[in-house]
């Protein structure tokens, strides 16, 4: 009897989905396009792919640089965020610290800071040290940008391993630093991959500090593509291909863990 | 003690590049500062928040803010609902559908908007030849000072409504099954379904994804600023982006000072919502005891 109603439900969430990603279906198709398949009167669905426009990308904004850039200030920022978080969480979550969930509610609340009260500390204290457009200052500023909601993200996972194993390995006469590297981040490690890649995608969009904090040296991609319309005419070809290239990495990745992203972002909401 | 040396350096460093710098915010507020002539700066009390509530773009720019928070957060939060209950269901292949979903969330606010800018090209963009498709007249989308603000809020709903949804569907799948299945005997159905058993049960988990979404709109920038710069005119003149161009203007000490305001409304929402959560976890943990 609801046999009927029920496909009628799938289909509508099939097309629901399809629709709703059209716009980045719709990048990617501009950036295989030519010019004159871009600038037309009406939108063109047949066209010659070509690779042009990546070609170019690389050619005219130096792409390979600024990816580079942004790939090592991220991953770096990344690494110390996710050891510092761990250290942290693993204190908050499974020792007795008290007053643990206050502080970690105080921690949290940093990931509420509006950017642009920061981004003005930063500026003027940077300059002072002649870290302004340097690595360092990026990976400064972007730790302190996703360590709140590290620690978090972290604190939730580690709260749902059950608590015994430590006291067992205790008995055994591990310390903590060894339980926490050889029994607690092994049964974590999805956790751990999560929290990595919400940091590192965090960081690989961010665009305020960036856009402040940057300059030629240590451009990060989000700010380069945003230069790319200062300077010329609009390059819609030239803009999608740097738009995909900056997506590539993210869904890539959103596919090797699907199930531990969605879980991720619950966690984060829940706990 | 290893339980806090194992913290101390999370708190020195949040201390050193978080609360240093807003305290170095907030003494900025108080000074009369230049960026491009650093050498004079001097104490002027709140001169510079009264210069502020003098100004008619302070205001237009929290008129903007408030409006683009509560259509886009209501928009979201009313939309990735439908979305979490279309995709709470035993389908092959939903798990795909599920991370095919998120993708929005995971594209940088500057490549969606300048997405949504060729969307919105006035001559071969896809927005018109859509309305022109439907039998509708052309829009002039963010180009026009009417228009500009909603054009950006479907760029922004398009982006979040998938993560408000996925986290309602965790929320909407932690329901114990056997009030699921209780409801099913007892036929119960449709709306009545959706909000007598669903929303009370996901409402914990409803007013956070409503407190992140609430406090993320309304210190938003990189949208708007990719897409319109605050304009046409002031029409899309959100604060943080006013913040901004009061920053490119030089006059660092104004910077600041609209800048805490923010952080004071942000956190009066904060204390609200949390206070609301509490409430709501006493009342559940009574229901429990009796």
């Amino acid at each position: 009897m609801r046999s009927p109603l029920r496909r009628t439900w799938n289909v509508l969430a099939v097309f629901v989905v399809a629709t709703w990603l059209f716009p980045v279906y719709w990048v990617v198709m501009t950036s295989l396009k030519a010019d004159r398949d871009i600038n037309t009167a009406t939108p063109k669905f047949v066209f010659d792919p070509t690779v042009n426009n990546y070609q170019e990308i690389f050619e005219r904004f130096q792409f390979g640089k600024v990816l580079i850039n942004s790939f090592v200030i991220v991953s770096v920022a990344t690494a110390i965020t996710i050891t510092l978080a761990l250290l942290a969480a693993y204190s908050l979550a499974r020792m007795r610290l008290r007053g643990a969930n206050a502080l970690a509610l105080v921690i949290l609340s940093f990931r509420f800071m509006p950017g642009v009260v920061v981004v003005l500390p930063y500026y003027l204290t940077f300059s002072e040290l002649r870290l302004t457009d340097s690595y360092t200052g990026m990976v400064l500023v972007y730790v302190a940008f996703g360590l709140p909601f590290a620690v978090w993200l972290l604190r939730g996972f580690l709260l749902d391993l059950p608590q015994d194993i430590d006291e067992a390995a205790r008995l055994d006469g591990l310390g903590r630093l060894a339980i926490l590297r050889r029994i607690v981040l092994p049964l974590a490690a999805p956790g751990v991959a999560v929290t990595a890649i919400f940091t590192f995608v965090f960081n690989w969009n961010e665009y305020l500090f960036a856009l402040i904090l940057t300059d030629a040296r240590a451009l990060t991609v989000p700010v380069q593509i945003s230069k790319m319309i200062d300077a010329y005419s609009v390059l819609w070809g030239n803009l999608s291909a740097a738009v995909v290239l900056q997506l590539i990495p993210m869904v890539i990745v959103v596919f090797l863990l699907q199930r531990h992203i969605v879980r991720g972002l619950a966690l984060g909401a829940v706990k | 003690m290893t339980a806090l040396a194992f913290v101390l350096p999370t708190l020195l460093y949040l201390l050193a590049l978080s609360v240093y710098p807003l305290f170095y915010a907030g003494w900025q507020s108080l000074n009369l500062s230049n960026l491009f002539n650093p050498t004079v700066t001097h104490f002027i009390g709140l001169r510079n928040y009264t210069d502020l509530f003098e100004e008619d773009f302070f205001w237009i720019s929290v008129k903007t803010t408030l409006v683009w928070t509560i259509v886009v957060v209501s928009v979201e939060l009313v939309l990735g609902l439908a979305l979490a209950l279309l995709l709470d269901r035993k389908l092959r292949g939903v798990g795909l559908l599920r991370s095919l979903i998120i993708i929005p969330v995971f594209i940088s606010p500057i490549g969606m908007g300048l997405t949504w800018r060729f969307i919105y090209e006035p001559v071969g963009g896809l927005g018109n030849w859509l309305l022109g498709s439907v039998g509708l007249g052309e829009s002039r989308w963010i180009s026009s000072t009417e228009t500009a603000l909603p054009s950006i809020m479907i760029a922004d709903i398009w982006q979040w409504t998938p993560f408000v949804a996925l986290i309602l569907l965790a929320g909407i799948q932690s329901i114990s099954p056997e009030i699921l299945e209780a409801a099913r005997l007892d036929r119960v159905r449709g709306p009545i379904y959706v909000f007598r058993i669903v929303l009370p049960l996901i409402w914990p988990v409803l007013l956070v994804v409503a407190l992140i979404r609430l406090v993320d709109s309304i210190r938003t920038f990189d949208l708007v600023y990719i897409m319109t710069r605050g304009g046409p005119g002031s029409s899309t003149l959100v604060a943080s982006v006013y913040d901004f161009t009061i920053f490119q203007a030089g006059n660092l000490g104004k910077m600041a000072a609209l800048g805490f305001l923010l952080l004071l409304l942000i956190n009066a929402l904060v204390v609200v919502f949390l206070r609301a959560l509490s409430r709501q976890e006493r009342r559940t943990r009574r229901a429990a005891r009796v």
